[in-house]
């Protein structure tokens, strides 16, 4: 058995033993020199740098990939749509035919070739169209001017009394 | 370790990439806590690692950091967590090397054996003393004893109130004089010469 239990009975207490105390006190005196503590300052000196060189040394190389992706994207996002329209008119007629040039020629083409098919109705028609000296009394255009007018008892009924 | 104000300047000067200000974070910083998680996990080259972790991972984040804060707060909230995510059951085991050896020093061979053998003493002790202790009060008696921490500081650290954090500690004194008292090392005086 150890000596300080000795020294417990001798205290005649119940409780731990004041040497078991004082040892306590040192645990702990012990516990905080470890925080504060070197032996070596210079091998901790040389670490603390060498941790600095590293975790600086990745810092960059772990930043600027992504910052300079993302700026990338951005730049080309916004760019794109000038460069599309700068494009044709640097490369001259060697470019493929744009959509929008294809579409409105289309376009065009089924306009001219209603118009004719206009051209060639009214030629067909235009002999058969009785030529008109006096446009007011035009068959084509009923007038009411021609039209009896009735009494106000007959023109109640809609029809001829029989 | 550094006061609060010229901690939250030298955090400034590292924020804006000053090399030596990160050095300086660390000088002041990585003894305490390398010794703080060897104390939690009993492991130094697992300590060591962790704790560079740490700092990795904290320096990189500075722009993140609230100046109303410890930076030391933060450095140990991150190591803790760092070391349960490594091992989620904590289980202190005994490491052949002890903090205060290292195997490049060049002091003569027969102080060296001696300062191995007392400091190896006192390593034992020490450990009987914290193996007494459940996950909390490990973890406050090492902040206030070791750390030098506040009541109140380790209060908010754990988010407790301030009166439970001192009756962790009297129960972990008591805890420990009762393990120093059961193991029987002989000649207690001679470890702490």
């Amino acid at each position: 058995m150890s000596d300080w239990h000795e020294s417990s009975n001798d205290s005649g207490r119940g409780g731990p033993s004041v040497r078991a105390e004082r040892l306590l006190v040192r645990v702990l005196l012990a516990l905080r020199s470890e925080a504060r503590r070197s032996t070596n300052l210079c091998h901790d000196h040389q670490r603390a740098e060498a941790l600095a060189s590293r975790i600086m040394a990745e810092f960059p190389r772990r930043v600027l990939p992504v910052g300079l992706a993302a700026m990338l994207v951005v730049v080309v996002c916004t760019s794109f749509p000038l460069v599309r329209d700068v494009l044709p008119d640097a490369a001259g007629g060697a470019q493929p035919t744009p959509v929008a040039t294809a579409v409105e020629a289309g376009l065009r083409q089924q306009g001219s070739a209603m118009s004719d098919g206009i051209e060639a109705l009214r030629a067909i028609v235009g002999p058969f169209a009785a030529p008109s000296t006096t446009p007011t009394h035009d068959h084509a255009t009923p007038s009411f001017a021609d039209e009896p007018v009735h009494e106000p008892s007959e023109a109640a009924a809609p029809f001829q009394k029989s | 370790m550094l006061d609060a104000k010229t901690e939250r300047l030298t955090i400034r000067r590292a924020r804006s990439g000053d090399r030596e200000a990160v050095a300086e974070l660390i000088r002041a910083y990585q003894r305490p806590l390398e010794s703080f998680i060897f104390r939690l996990c009993g492991k130094s080259e697992l300590a060591e690692d962790i704790a560079q972790e740490a700092f990795v991972r904290v320096i990189k984040s500075l722009d993140r950091f609230d100046e109303r804060f410890r930076f030391s707060t933060w450095l140990f909230t991150i190591g803790k967590r760092l070391l349960v995510n490594h091992h989620q059951k904590m289980k202190p085991s005994a490491d052949s090397e002890t903090v205060e050896f290292r195997a490049d020093d060049h002091r003569r061979p027969e102080h060296v054996l001696e300062e191995v053998e007392r400091s190896e003493k006192m390593g034992r002790m020490i450990e009987v003393a914290l193996d007494a202790l459940v996950s909390p009060q490990r973890e406050i008696v090492l902040l206030f004893h070791q750390q030098g921490w506040p009541v109140e500081r380790i209060a908010v650290e754990l988010s407790m109130p301030e009166g439970t954090v001192k009756s962790h500690l009297f129960r972990a004194r008591r805890r420990m004089l009762e393990a120093i008292e059961l193991s029987g090392t002989p000649n207690p005086h001679e470890v702490f010469r």
